[in-house]
């Protein structure tokens, strides 16, 4: 009797081991923590800051560490100032706010309150700030916020505009626009407007702006700014529909990502020569890349990019980007490690 | 003198035999036992399958909308085919009354590994099922899947091989089953008046959405919000529809990785919020072609105007298709009816 029930116990146990062994089988789709595989693949000068999963992370040399910063909200789109520290959003689900930290986590200062529902029940008037950027001289803040908009049920439209505003004093918006501010750009309605300011040295502002094509597509063209509500100069054409400018600390060396209005992108570096774009050539062809940004030098390039088999974004860097003659693409952070793709790294010299 | 068989000789015959059987049990047994484990294995994905292929008719909860449609099982593994994938907002304000806000009629060839994605907009104002006029996306409220495709076939002349119909939690379970999807989102979708009805909470509420321009990784719930918002967009229902395909698209690219073991687990996460009248058989012969379907062998179809105009009727703002221009197109990709 026995040995009857080990041998049925055996059974049962290949049952077991044949379902579990199917099971084992399945597709895993699990990302890995940039913090728990740390190990950059090249070593890199200065300190390059990144967003995953709603924290920022610093990488320097052959380490990583998670900048401690309070909890709650999405850490995103850390911006590298020249006295060290970090300007970085932090994004709730009706609102986002600006905020001023060190790059060892501690919060000096929150520069904006886009909950305005909070005393009044009412949730668009919240508001969304993003893709924050301090002027070369180092000044006035610019940013992107859906300031103004129409009052709450009075209708849909809800766009991002373009603003800068004193780096020293609180943002204060409000839902007929950004207190103390100057508004540089106005959106084309009900396409998600103008966003990725980039202010340059000569005083013009770069960014990607959308525009309804009036053919049933909304694509996004480079647009250029003498001056706060000026008339925008295009530099790509809606056939490119780039966006994502980044400015090399020259100035004129352009680097923006392109799609074609198709499936893949590729980033493209150009130079700015008065109020247009020359020389573009393709850096990275037919990937899914997006947030270049460059090194504090400006010969180097760094893109957010979904090259591993299991898709994750990686950080990825091409030395010489702007010259004739670029390296090759290299990965930097490990495969498996899924960055936030639509925050550009900010990298710092020290 | 010959010797007759001894008694010993019997019994060492009858122990043999013996010892045979009971090693057949045996083995049967550990065979028996290796085919429950598995069984159980697939058992969710059986249970889907013979509850979609109306075997078993659970209607999932007693909603007659939800009641399978038998398929045509005639159809080579290897021949085109055309399948209507239908989307409901399948949340608590609807009560089991679920319109469809999404119709794409796509045709799928296994030989060329061709796809054609036509999305038809919600507010079409075509003849239903039923011989009464309205949005085409009531079509499934009156009678289900069932007048859905009858509609489409009878207004676009076309023939419906399949249909698969998903609600929204069952969007976002399989987009997180696969791993989340890697899109190029085409420009900042943001709306003040997205629905928060999958929050658990009062679902008439709304929330504020904002998914960022670019390629970037989507869950779920990112993804749903992608395809869902309409309020801010200057396409409305239309953009919607691109952004629905452009999904698939991606979904499509995820489905290398998959294999039959993976739909156990699919079926149990879709639950209630799938239906489909193609067998398990099917579905799992059409991961690999999905896999394998270039982005260029890959036609999206939009019916913006010329194909479609603004209309006021019965105090509803409608489309009205404009057949003479829909019916070709539908005729040159599809297949007309005979």
């Amino acid at each position: 009797v026995r040995r009857t029930l080990v041998l049925f116990a055996i059974m049962a146990l290949c049952g077991l081991a044949a379902n579990r062994s199917l099971a084992a089988l399945q597709t895993r789709n699990t990302a890995g923590s940039l913090v728990d595989t740390t190990s950059p693949q090249i070593r890199l000068p200065g300190t390059i800051f990144v967003s995953q999963d709603g924290a920022i992370y610093a990488i320097a040399g052959t380490g990583v560490r998670r900048l401690p910063l309070p909890s709650g909200g999405e850490w995103i789109q850390p911006r590298a100032l020249s006295d060290g520290t970090l300007l970085v959003i932090r994004r709730f689900n009706q609102y986002s706010d600006l905020y001023h930290v060190t790059t060892s986590g501690r919060v000096l200062a929150r520069m904006s309150a886009g909950d305005q529902s909070i005393r009044n029940k009412t949730l668009q008037l919240d508001h969304w700030v993003l893709w924050p950027v301090v002027s070369p001289d180092g000044s006035s803040v610019y940013f992107a916020t859906d300031s103004p908009k129409p009052a709450p049920g009075q209708s849909y439209e809800v766009d991002f505009s373009l603003w800068a505003a004193p780096l020293s004093v609180p943002l204060t918006i409000g839902g007929t626009g950004v207190g103390g501010g100057i508004r540089w750009s106005f959106p084309d309605r009900y396409t998600g407007g103008d966003i990725e300011p980039v202010p340059l040295p000569d005083g013009n502002l770069l960014y990607a702006s959308y525009a309804n094509t009036g053919k049933g597509t909304v694509v996004s063209v480079l647009g250029l700014q003498t001056g706060p509500g000026s008339a925008m100069v295009a530099l790509t054409t809606p056939a490119q529909d780039c966006g994502a400018p980044a400015v090399a600390a020259d100035g004129v060396t352009i680097a923006m990502v392109c799609t074609n209005r198709g499936q893949t992108a590729s980033i493209e570096v150009a130079t700015l020569v008065g109020t247009a774009l020359s020389g573009a050539h393709v850096v990275v062809a037919n990937c899914l890349c997006n947030s270049p940004s460059w090194s504090p030098s400006g010969d180097s390039l760094l893109y957010m990019n979904a090259s591993d088999p299991d898709g994750n974004f990686g950080l990825w860097y091409i030395a010489k980007a702007g010259s004739a003659h670029p390296g090759a693409a290299k990965r930097v952070t490990d495969a498996g490690v899924n960055l936030d793709a639509t925050s550009s790294a900010a990298w710092m010299t020290r | 003198m010959g010797r007759r068989p001894g008694r010993r000789r019997r019994a060492s015959l009858k122990t043999g035999r013996q010892r045979v059987t009971k090693g057949s049990l045996i083995a049967a047994g550990f065979i028996v036992s290796i085919l429950a484990g598995v069984f159980s294995y697939f058992l969710p994905a059986i249970q889907v399958a013979l509850r979609d292929t109306g075997q078993v008719n659970t209607s999932l909860g007693g909603n007659p909308q939800l009641r399978p449609v038998s398929a045509n099982e005639n159809l080579s593994s290897s021949a085109p085919f055309n399948l209507l994938l239908l989307g409901s907002d399948s949340d608590a304000k609807f009560k089991g009354d679920y319109l469809t806000q999404s119709m794409i009629l796509t045709r799928i060839d296994p030989a060329t590994k061709r796809v054609t994605m036509l999305s038809i907009p919600r507010d079409l104002w075509v003849r239903l099922c039923n011989g009464s006029s309205g949005k085409i996306d009531q079509a499934f409220l009156h009678g289900g899947a069932q007048c859905a495709i009858q509609t489409v076939e009878n207004d676009l002349k076309v023939h419906v091989d399949y249909y698969a119909w998903i609600g929204l939690q069952g969007l976002v379970s399989v987009l997180n089953d696969v791993g989340g999807v890697n899109v190029i989102a085409n420009n900042p979708v943001m709306d003040d008046y997205y629905p928060a009805d999958l929050s658990g909470g009062n679902p008439f509420d709304y929330q504020r959405i904002l998914v960022l321009p670019g390629a970037q990784h989507m869950n779920g719930t990112l993804a749903l919000e992608y395809v869902r918002a309409r309020h801010d967009d200057a396409y409305g229902d239309f953009a919607r529809s691109q952004r629905q395909q452009q999904i698939l698209i991606a979904l499509r690219a995820k489905t290398r990785h998959l294999s039959l073991v993976d739909i156990p687990n699919l079926a149990t996460s879709l639950g209630a919020d799938f239906q489909t009248n193609m067998s398990i058989v099917r579905v799992s012969g059409l991961l690999p072609i999905a896999g394998s379907v270039p982005l260029a062998a890959i036609t999206q179809v939009v019916l913006l105007p010329p194909y479609t105009s603004s209309v006021h009727v019965n105090s509803q703002d409608a489309l009205r298709p404009n057949w003479s221009l829909i019916r070709p197109e539908v005729a040159k990709f599809f297949g007309a009816t005979t």
